[in-house]
């Protein structure tokens, strides 16, 4: 790719506009007669992804994520703000990204129910201006790395849900796509298959020089695949880092101290430097979970603090652990009502 | 060329349903010949009502026996079951754009057929090409067995019949492009549409070359109806292809004032239908109602 991003959102910014004819708000609980109702969608939202880079996009219900996808491959024009693909405006060059781009869209109906794997792929490879023999071998390759080989010639209203999530993402690989945007990918598919999704979108990436945007709700998914990570909330992007960095973020925070008792947790609060103090409850062994500032020197300070009030009170230190910092609660911290500063 | 591929893609899809649902397949050539025939009886018996199922299907019996007797009555009945199908047609093809695509929008289909790189037109285009071919095959069929059923002949002149449909498809899909849009934007519009579409059914089977011979100076009313029914997609398609069928005007048709409204008709509906789609997809696609319903 001659661009340096194979996707760029630049200002995004979409509101949604539903116009409700005689219903009842569900805000304010009143009948209404008309009543036009907006969603900030996408709120000012700058990205840039890299070819050769797995971008991961997570958020919760609702945050705008889906949107984002559909506004990078053309489908929902922004209301102010450019999206480039691969160095061209999208929407000036629609017919020529689709080209460039394969899509896998959440819960849709993405395949013809009555014909069977292969011909959607023909079906689908027409449609999408591949034909003859490449189509041929990379409908058959796609559906052997994809474990649909033995299914191949079933009609896809008798396959499961799984299966049918895996003939939607050989749909979107059908054309060899430069940039691949994947909505939940890996949503209904077992450990096997969603697997075999990882390898084949991480080694597009690293060996073809793909790019790939990937969004999910499965924190492992994103933690293994995604070599940099956005989290938006309500349209807006709260972070975007690689994953490592994100994960760092919290890491060295939180100390979990285990001791023959539960000591008082209010005079450990009181020492400077020390955020938060939880006894450990429902453990087998007491102990208490500290949360400490990222900044080292503060947290030195406090840590020792800590310690020596712990042996002025004559507790027994059994162990101190640093707590392993998943993705999971990094998504937690910095999507929840009361977010973390950064 | 973009148009071919996909309509390749759209014959072989059309094709292997077909044959796997040939069940269904054959009802509707079933229940397509019982409708016309039940409409045909219609004409034969208006003043006779009948009262039960049984009797209807005695009197169909013994009046298709009489059938040679009158063949008025074989012409009439040709005619109006010509214009049913034609009707049926432009049901068909306007239904396309608006149940088929609000379905098609429903199901998400609508999105992976708007990330093709050929274009939401194209795409269109072609589906309604088969879907026209499709349903004018199955109307062959049924008009042939109806004509023999009822003894009447039909004037096959290929070429005249080849260019009517021709113009007929395309006057049919640019009133179709138009409503397909508004399809897109408007969910509400879909109620609406069926009723035109209810109203397509109707006009075929009523109108005939006799428009022209309306009394306007009696009543100038009737201008104004003659010029809606020339406005008005289908219309001047139906008397061209009951003059060219039933009446046997062959290559005699390229002369009447008919089929010049056809190719105006025809020409300034799919024009402005294919430019109201373009700008209402785009509308849409702000909208966001290509995907979510
Ligand atoms: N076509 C539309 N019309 C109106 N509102 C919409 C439309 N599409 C999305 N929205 C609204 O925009 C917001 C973002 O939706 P989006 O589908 O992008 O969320 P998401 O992040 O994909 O959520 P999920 O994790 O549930 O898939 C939601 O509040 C949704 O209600
Ligand atoms: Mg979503």
């Amino acid at each position: 790719m001659s661009h340096e991003y194979a996707v760029e959102l630049r200002d995004i910014d979409k509101v949604f506009h539903t116009r409700h004819f005689f219903t009842r708000d569900e805000d304010d609980n009143r009948r209404r007669i008309y009543h036009k109702k907006t969603v900030h969608a996408v709120d000012h939202v700058d990205l840039a992804v890299k070819p050769g880079e797995v971008f991961g996009l997570l958020g919760r219900n609702g945050a705008g994520k889906t949107t984002s996808v559909k506004m990078m491959s053309g489908l929902i024009k922004p209301d102010s703000g450019e999206v480039f693909v691969d160095g061209m405006e999208v929407e000036s060059n629609r017919l020529k990204i689709l080209r460039k781009v394969g899509v896998v869209l959440e819960g849709t109906r993405t395949c013809i129910w009555p014909l069977t794997p292969l011909e959607n792929l023909a079906y689908f490879g027409n449609l999408r201006d591949v034909r003859g023999s490449v189509l041929r071998t990379r409908a058959e390759g796609l559906l052997e790395f994809i474990g649909l080989k033995d299914k191949m010639n079933v009609q896809v209203r008798r396959l499961s849900r799984g299966q049918k999530q895996k003939l939607a993402i050989c749909i979107a690989l059908i054309t060899d796509p430069q940039v691949i945007l994947l909505d939940e990918p890996t949503t209904g598919l077992d450990v096997q298959s969603s697997r075999s999704i990882k390898d084949k979108v991480t080694e597009m990436a690293r060996n073809q020089g793909k790019c790939a945007v990937v969004t999910t709700h499965d924190m492992s998914v994103a933690q293994e695949l995604c070599t940099r990570i956005a989290i938006i909330d309500a349209g807006k992007v709260v972070t975007c880092k690689p994953t490592d960095e994100l994960l760092d973020v919290f890491r060295e925070q939180r100390y979990e101290f285990r001791l023959d008792r539960t000591p008082d947790v209010a005079p450990l609060k009181a020492i400077p430097g020390v955020n938060n103090v939880e006894p450990l409850n429902g453990q087998e062994e007491p102990g208490l979970l500290v949360t400490y500032p990222a900044d080292q020197e503060l947290r030195s300070a406090a840590l020792y603090s800590t310690i020596q009030h712990l042996s002025k009170e004559g507790l027994v230190l059994r162990s101190v652990s640093q707590l392993q910092q998943t993705l999971e609660n990094v998504f937690l911290q910095m999507t929840s009502d009361k977010k973390a500063s950064l | 060329m973009g148009f071919f591929l996909v309509m390749k893609a759209e014959l072989v899809r059309t094709f292997i349903i077909m044959r796997r649902y040939w069940f269904s397949t054959l009802m509707g050539i079933f229940i397509g010949y019982g409708m016309l025939m039940a409409l045909i009886y219609g004409f034969m018996n208006s003043s006779a009502e009948p009262t039960d199922v049984g009797e209807v299907a005695s009197e169909v019996g013994t009046a298709l026996e009489s059938r040679a007797a009158d063949n008025g009555f074989a012409v009439n009945a040709t005619e109006s079951a010509l214009g049913f199908m034609l009707g049926m047609f432009a049901f068909g093809i306007v239904g396309l754009f608006t149940a088929g695509l609000q379905g098609m929008a429903r199901t998400g289909e609508l999105e992976q057929v708007c990330l093709s790189p050929h274009g939401l037109v194209t795409n269109f285009l072609a589906r309604s090409f088969v879907a026209s071919v499709n349903s004018i095959i199955t109307w062959c069929i049924l008009l042939t067995l109806i004509s023999y059923s009822v003894d009447s002949q039909l004037h096959l002149d290929i070429v005249p019949l080849v260019a009517l449909l021709f113009l007929t498809y395309f006057n049919l899909i640019g009133f179709g492009f138009m409503m397909g849009g508004l399809v897109l934007v408007f969910k509400q519009i879909g109620q609406v549409a069926m009723i035109i579409r209810l109203a397509f059914i109707g006009i075929p089977l009523f109108v005939s070359e006799s428009i022209y011979d309306w009394d306007i100076a009696a009543n100038p009313f009737l201008l104004v109806v003659r010029g809606i029914l020339h406005i008005v997609p289908s219309a001047d398609a139906a008397i061209c292809l009951k003059m060219v069928l039933v009446g046997g005007s062959g290559y005699s048709i390229f002369a009447h004032p008919s089929f010049f409204w056809l190719i105006v008709n025809g020409f300034i509906w799919t024009t402005i239908g294919i430019a109201c789609f373009h700008y209402l997809e785009s509308w849409s696609r702000q909208k966001g109602t290509l995907g979510a319903y």
